[in-house]
């Protein structure tokens, strides 16, 4: 499994923190999510056969935050 | 255009901007949301079941309470 942490912005609240891992949770490949309102950034364990940086970074913009991946 | 009413479990500011990104992104729309009352009126062609996928992605809980 990879690892990738992707930048968020928008989350306001834990509320917020929840509604991101629950539905990224249940994407397909996914093993892990942890997301962090301090910093502002979701980490993923994920299968890397299934799943890229890109369409993870992807799902959490198509839920209405702004999400970048670091270079 | 047609107006939707739907219901939208939004409990923080965050969560009004996320609705607010997915139908700007949907485009299309015209909109107003109502954070106290959990409500989100939509002005649009597109139909009352695009509309519910789209506000669906978000993750809240949605439901359609009908044309307005
Ligand atoms: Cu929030
Ligand atoms: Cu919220």
């Amino acid at each position: 499994a990879n690892s990738v942490t992707i930048a968020v912005e928008g989350m306001t609240c834990i509320s917020c923190v929840r509604t991101i891992e629950q539905q990224i949770a249940k994407v397909n490949g996914v093993h892990h999510i942890k997301v962090s309102l301090e910093e502002k950034s979701a980490t993923i364990i994920y299968d890397p056969k299934v799943q890229t940086p890109k369409t993870l970074q992807e799902a959490i913009d198509d839920m209405g935050f702004d999400a970048l991946l670091h270079n | 255009m047609p107006k939707h009413e739907f219901s939208v479990d939004m409990t923080c500011e965050g969560c009004a901007n996320a609705i607010t990104r997915v139908l700007n992104k949907l485009g299309g729309v015209e909109f107003n949301i109502d954070l106290p009352n959990k409500k989100v009126c939509i002005e649009s062609e597109h139909s009352s079941d695009t509309l519910l996928a789209t506000l669906n992605k978000t993750g809240k809980a949605v439901s359609y309470l009908g044309p307005k």
